[in-house]
């Protein structure tokens, strides 16, 4: 079956490192964190030509903020796939290290490394192959598969590969999150066609390939494919390399100034750029120039492009210098620029949200709190709202007056200014009123603010309990789940951890 | 030989036309070989398919037919029932659209049954190729074990009189697997069933691991 490469739709909102210093040693490393970077077809691609997709998430990741979904639909014929690409390697051996999770092992997902004569089982094909049948994880040694271990969904597995090219065998240590001993261990065994030499250039995340029968989700991080052990294959860490929403909330502090700016983009659907917009520009292949304006590379909009493609570049290209003037404190402008991303891609609710915060740089409170009110329910469960209503309400500057006026998004602006300002004291107290004195809805959402005073000033276990007791008339409960899947994993009950994983999915879904 | 006629796509045609084509239309779609059109049908067009097929007036169509079958690959009893009593035709095309569309069709094991039966014993060295091919590239839904049973067969016909077969037995197996254990279909007879006896506990171990 003839592939077109498509890159860019999720090159546009995976994130990607890779340091030159590394280089040598790392040939492809993915955390789908921090920076764009250069990403084009020598690197890695994404296939989605049927409706399965592969994009970012946030919900569901093993470090950091974000990992990467695939997820297939049967009978489309075709499959999703993430494809990473490096120098071809004809001898010596090669590191992979990655971590997975499925959200139901009874489905087929492939993971492969294969050569110059790509997936087919022979020489310089897949050299190494994992797939799941059910229920269980397999890997392909000597062309049979061969069971390893039953997985279970909504776990992470953290996979460490150690290819020998020359002897055609590898070794394969797969641990479950926070937990030291292996769920398998194999030792030399034959690659997946038994064929010494077998050369490799690249690695493969998919669905199902012949039965076209998998609905898979499973996600995938921390890729790192090298040919030095030491930088791949890293001593094994206890959970705590996942970034939780209080890490967020940190992060941002260090990092922003305490004056309302940009809030950084976390998904191409930030942008207006769901299932529709994503055909659209996949139509018109311009996936890659979306890449490259959401990376600066360029602010040029083809006049050939489809008209659907190219309002949702303009969008975007718009948005990007609204954002680059609001960090230059060129508020009034930002302000023009944010207003016609959003006339372009009215659906987009980041451009929305820095609308506000452009609104906030210049004090034009009553419009603020106008558009506050109808955008704060949306944006619920988000990591980056109480960051942005602290910052609005610290932009406020008068706390005292804030605090006469308090109430409804003015109060949440308030007790989180006092939150980023280290007041965690007074924050408390003034929550510990509005609780008193609320409704019931309302009451919830102020235990939640207690939830994550107590979680920020590290008092987990409390945290635990408001959040808890937040569930029973909370109107949008998704974004204490979330919380509460951080705060188990931080008390290290990773299945409570897991149980919230599986409820926040099973949520989404019911959608 | 290639197996595919020139592409004519016309999904505006089945978009026009609706859901429930003409039988016309649709023996225009599988001559002008209009796949796009007639996969927008989704799976309901199957029987109207088969139904093409038991009805053509000659057997290059109905080889056209086997080959849109092929081509979609979705499972169908009613297609394998259509197709199977074509097996042993001797209308060269017809036949071998008709070898490699049956695996397409079914994982059923008289299918797989009849494949090595032809690739073993046909009287035309062509089918008996064909039939090979067919095993190696289009028997996309067995299962495991349906698998080692297909494994199982071709091994066994490493053993065969015939060093034509022995090749394409070895060939279908390699294509499977990706390696050929040095078996040598043309080297002599105690070297050929020391390879023999490496492929049988080659298998053992892959059973055991079910």
């Amino acid at each position: 079956m003839a592939r077109r490469i498509q890159v860019g739709l999720v090159t546009a909102s995976l994130i990607f490192v890779a340091t030159a210093a590394a280089q040598a040693a790392a040939l492809v490393r993915y955390s789908f964190d921090d920076g764009v970077l250069e990403a084009g077809p020598d690197t890695f691609s994404v296939f989605q030509f049927g409706q399965g997709t592969v994009t970012v998430s946030a919900l569901n990741r093993f470090s950091g903020y974000r990992s990467v979904e695939l997820r297939d639909i049967p009978g489309d014929h075709s499959f999703p796939e993430l494809q990473g690409y490096f120098p071809l390697r004809k001898n010596g051996k090669l590191y992979l290290h990655f971590a997975i999770m499925t959200t139901d092992p009874a489905e087929e997902l492939n993971i492969a490394l294969a050569g110059p004569q790509w997936f087919k089982l022979k020489k310089h094909g897949i050299g190494f192959w994992l797939k799941t049948a059910d229920g269980y994880l397999a890997a392909i040694s000597d062309s049979m598969p061969k069971k390893l271990f039953a997985m279970r969904p909504f776990v992470w597995y953290v996979t460490d590969v150690t290819y020998d090219i020359d002897a055609g065998v590898y070794d394969l240590t797969i641990r479950q999150e926070g937990f030291e001993t292996p769920v398998a261990q194999v030792i030399a065994q034959p690659n997946a066609p038994n064929q010494p030499g077998s050369q490799v250039d690249k690695f493969s995340f998919i669905g199902d390939h012949e039965t076209d029968a998998s609905k898979v989700v499973y996600y995938v991080d921390d890729v790192l494919v090298g040919v030095d052990e030491a930088i791949v294959h890293q001593p094994f860490v206890a959970p705590g390399r996942r970034k939780l929403f209080i890490d967020y909330w940190n992060d941002a502090q260090r990092t922003r100034a305490a004056h309302p700016s940009p809030l950084p983009m976390t998904s191409l659907a930030d942008l207006g750029i769901g299932p529709a917009e994503t055909a659209a520009l996949r139509e018109d292949r311009a996936g890659e120039l979306l890449g490259q304006i959401l990376s600066g590379k360029t602010a040029e909009v083809p006049a050939a492009l489809g008209s659907r493609s190219q309002t949702i570049l303009q969008s975007v290209i718009a948005w990007r210098a609204g954002a680059e003037d609001l960090r230059s404190d060129e508020a009034e402008s930002a302000l023009r620029h944010f207003e016609r991303a959003s006339q372009l891609s009215p659906s987009a609710p980041l451009f929305k949200m820095d609308a506000v915060m452009a609104l906030a740089h210049l004090a034009r409170w009553e419009e603020v709190d106008r558009r506050l009110a109808a955008i704060v329910p949306l944006w619920r469960g988000d990591p980056r709202l109480p960051t942005a209503l602290a910052m609005i309400g610290l932009a406020r500057g008068d706390l005292g007056a804030l605090e006469r006026e308090a109430n409804g998004p003015l109060a949440e602006q308030y007790f989180l200014a006092l939150l980023w300002k280290g007041e965690a004291t007074r924050a408390e107290q003034f929550a510990g009123s509005m609780l008193a004195n609320a409704a019931a809805p309302a009451q919830a959402i102020w235990r939640e603010r207690l939830g994550d005073s107590a979680f920020l000033t590290g008092n987990t276990e409390r945290a635990r309990g408001l959040y808890e007791a937040s569930l029973a008339e909370h109107p949008q409960p998704a974004s204490v789940w979330l919380k509460l899947s951080d705060v188990y994993f931080k008390l290290g009950d990773l299945e409570r951890e897991r149980a919230f994983r599986e409820r926040i999915y099973g949520g989404l879904r019911g959608r | 030989m290639s197996r595919f006629l020139p592409v004519q796509l016309s999904l505006l045609s089945a978009l026009l036309l609706g859901q429930d084509p003409s039988a016309a239309q649709l023996h225009n779609w599988v001559s002008g070989h209009n796949l796009a059109a007639i996969k927008a049908l989704g799976q309901p067009v199957l029987p109207k398919l088969v139904r093409l097929y038991e009805t053509a007036a000659d057997e290059g169509f109905k080889a056209r037919v086997a080959q849109t079958l092929y081509e979609l690959s979705w499972k169908s009893p009613e297609a394998k029932r259509a197709l199977m009593k074509d097996m042993h035709t001797t209308s060269s095309d017809l036949r071998l659209q008709v070898q490699w569309a049956l695996g397409r069709v079914s994982n059923d094991q008289d299918v797989v049954d009849t494949l090595l039966a032809n690739m073993r014993d046909d009287s035309n060295p062509l089918f008996r190729d064909k039939a090979a091919c067919a095993l190696a590239n289009d028997q996309i839904h067995l299962s495991e074990r349906q698998k080692i049973r297909l494994f199982a067969a071709l091994i066994d016909a490493l053993d065969d009189d015939k060093l034509d077969v022995r090749s394409i037995a070895l060939q279908a197996l390699s294509i499977h697997t990706g390696q050929t254990k040095g078996f040598n279909p043309g080297g002599s007879q105690v070297e050929r069933e020391r390879k023999i006896r490496v492929w049988q506990r080659w298998l053992e171990e892959y059973k055991s691991g079910l």
